[in-house]
């Protein structure tokens, strides 16, 4: 490293504060004979420091070098070989570097697979709310571009869409040796498109994306508003379609919800299977806990397992996030998992997850879904539009919170607790035959947890 | 090593006052620290954000991980999002580093394309097998975030809570802030600071560097009038 860069990043220091470990530390330094030759780790670092501080740094070197000092800044390495070498050496997992990043141009290997390979059917815990969705990416993997084209899998973040996507890609990757099969976010397409519209290689952006065997891409709401990225892909949907490729996409709603998406893409994205992907119920978020608690090496009792899927019902990454925190938290403190060390541990993380659910919360939250008068709900009248809602909001506050009948009856201007007892059994009854109602509760708990 | 040896200034440029050996560490932001420093050691450790007040100690532990990642050979940086969350763009300049550590997340939250900026970014870095801490004052569930994506994922982060040193570790601190400089400070005088200061070590650190520059200035020890003198002259200046 340069001494004289060093030099002037200990003078910018002063000035700049902590944007300097932003910009400037990543950069790295050769001096030549010319002057100085600045690398960066990417274009947008360039951008940045070309605009913004570049000349202060030509200022600054100037100064410190008695004349002036060439500056040439560009993305790449000072170092490349040592470099690599280093920090391969210091890593844990040098495999994962670099050999799941996403090419960004043409000119590098499309079908460098970049499925992650921990998803795949083994690791898939199948729960009743995700059963269809297994089953369909599993016959699609078996049979891709004949089964079902597209598959469409559609449900909330966090609940495995993209975990079944990858384990299609898997199948399809692992029993058919040579198969393309490419995986992308949406804003992966985007990009790619962009740059490909920036350097005029059009051609082999379709290319790219028309001659896979299988095109997976990752949660194409955000294709919404973005009409070219829409047109293009509509193209290349066409024909993959017709030359019986695979494709197999991800949306966090039923594609028809979805604004500013066009009719005609819509349409064709209807002409496969579609399956909704639920939120995991009790009993599947318990597996789930106890299958990533196995996967890590750690010992989960189940009646902790049964304590984190009580009370985190959103989805399976905040499942992940509280086994996480549970496990640094134990091995930091060297205790063993309990249901008190759970309790005690985990607190904080679950008082904010249930800080949102109040009765009062609970009663607007129907009332607004409703839209009934909050009053009303909470009123004597008995008509069957406020009856039901209220019944609802009952049953929700016995679920959601801790607290009692005779409690929750007060909230709800002061019934009795057998009046809150009748709702509750009302409710589970109507969920049970009418799936509407069922709808309505789940969406409910969605909101009021989520 | 001579490779090794040359890793050794490229550190040295991050703050040296936040290193985790200057960490000083409490009940309160102990597995913190240790959360940072798992993540300086190894990518492989899990993604942790800390949530905490301003004060806390977050930053220092961003610095303190990035600087000691970098010591270890990895590539590591720092941001604020605060500073950048008005040009989103700017967080795709963050890719390529092992370690990134992303400061004061609340700056972000409620701005759709900065939201969906750092969940591409996250992506991203997901996908590279980067390490990611970040930090934020308030904790995720009452983080104003508008892209559910982005809150499922940051969900499935470690979350640590981190809290201010309570006001009798701040008093050692300040106390060995002294010692370390050769000068006594009277009981009086620390109750006397200790009832006007701000609560956060930074603020309270830049204090006593100004304390003690002028003491050493006027040749003269810390005493009760020499801080009321100060502390009047920078509200004026204020």
């Amino acid at each position: 490293m340069s001494d004289l860069w060093q030099r002037c990043l200990a003078r910018l220091e002063g000035e700049l504060g902590n944007d300097m470990h932003t910009w400037l530390s990543p950069l790295q330094a050769r001096e030549e004979t010319a002057g100085l030759r600045l690398f960066a780790p990417n274009a947008y670092t360039v951008d940045t420091v070309r605009e913004q501080y570049l000349e202060h740094i030509r200022t600054v070197l100037e100064h410190l070098a008695g004349k002036p000092v060439a500056v040439v800044l560009e993305v790449g390495s000072a170092r490349p070989a040592q470099a690599t070498v280093a920090a391969t050496a210091a890593l844990d997992a040098p495999p994962a570097h670099g050999a799941a990043r996403m090419p960004t141009t043409a000119e590098d290997d499309p079908f460098e697979s970049n499925l992650d390979p921990a998803y795949t059917f083994e690791t898939f815990v199948e729960g009743k709310p995700n059963q269809l969705g297994k089953a369909a990416a599993m016959q699609v993997a078996q049979a891709p571009g004949t089964a079902y084209n597209p598959l469409l899998l559609y449900g909330g973040t966090g609940l495995g869409k993209t975990h079944l996507m990858h384990a299609a890609g898997n199948l399809i990757a692992a029993t058919r040796p040579g198969a393309r099969v490419l995986y992308l976010r949406s804003e992966q397409f985007v990009g790619a498109m962009i740059e490909a519209l920036r350097s005029k290689s059009m051609d082999a952006f379709k290319r790219r994306f028309r001659e896979v065997d299988a095109l997976l891409i990752d949660d194409i709401q955000f294709f919404a508003g973005k009409n070219t990225t829409q047109e293009e892909f509509f193209h290349t949907f066409n024909t993959l379609f017709e030359g019986k490729q695979q494709i197999i996409l991800t949306c966090d709603r039923y594609p028809r919800e979805v604004e500013n998406l066009e009719a005609r893409l819509k349409s064709r994205l209807g002409w496969g299977l579609s399956v909704a992907i639920e939120p995991p119920d009790f009993e599947t978020r318990a597996a789930i806990l106890l299958a990533k608690a196995q996967r890590k090496g750690m010992a989960l009792p189940e009646d902790v397992a049964l304590l984190l899927a009580r009370r985190i019902r959103s989805n399976v990454r905040d499942l992940e996030g509280a086994l996480n925190t549970l496990a640094a938290r134990a091995n930091f403190f060297g205790k063993p998992i309990t249901l008190a060390f759970a309790e005690e541990t985990l607190r904080d993380l679950l008082s904010v997850h249930q800080l949102a659910v109040t009765v009062p919360n609970i009663q607007k939250t129907v009332a607004d879904y409703f839209q009934v008068r909050l009053s009303d709900l909470l009123s004597k009248r008995r008509v069957r539009s406020l009856a039901r809602p209220r019944q609802l909001a009952m049953a929700l506050s016995k679920e959601l919170t801790e607290h009692s009948l005779p409690e929750i009856g007060e909230a709800f201007g002061g019934r009795d607790h057998t009046t809150v007892l009748h709702a509750c059994r009302t409710i589970r009854a109507l969920c049970e035959k009418d799936a509407r109602m069922h709808q309505d509760w789940d969406k409910l708990i969605r909101i009021l947890t989520g | 090593m001579t490779s090794h040896a040359r890793q050794i200034p490229l550190a040295l440029r991050w703050p040296p006052r936040q290193r985790f050996a200057q960490f000083r560490v409490g009940p309160g932001n102990a597995a913190a620290l240790a959360a940072a420093r798992a993540l300086a050691d190894s990518q492989r450790a899990p993604w942790t954000l800390l949530s905490g007040p301003a004060g806390s100690g977050k930053t220092h532990l961003l610095m303190a991980a990035c600087q000691d990642a970098q010591v270890r050979g990895h590539r590591a940086r720092y941001a604020s999002v605060a500073r950048i969350a008005a040009s989103p763009t700017a967080l795709r300049a963050l890719d390529g580093a092992d370690l990134l550590a992303l400061d004061d997340l609340d700056a972000l939250a409620g701005s759709d394309v900065a939201e969906h900026a750092l969940f591409d970014l996250y992506n991203r870095m997901r996908a590279e097998g980067a390490a990611l801490l970040l930090a934020a004052r308030a904790p995720l569930p009452v983080l104003p975030l508008a892209l559910p994506d982005l809150r499922s994922r940051l969900g499935a982060c470690v979350q640590v809570p981190i809290a201010p040193l309570d006001e009798a570790a701040r008093r050692a601190l300040v106390r060995d802030w002294a010692m370390e400089r050769g000068l006594a400070l009277e009981p009086a005088v620390l109750d006397w600071l200790f009832a006007r200061a701000a609560r956060d070590l930074s603020s309270l650190h830049t204090l006593f560097e100004r304390i003690d520059h002028t003491a050493l200035a006027r040749q003269r020890g810390i005493t009760i009038p020499l801080l009321r003198e100060l502390l009047a002259g920078s509200d004026h200046s204020a």
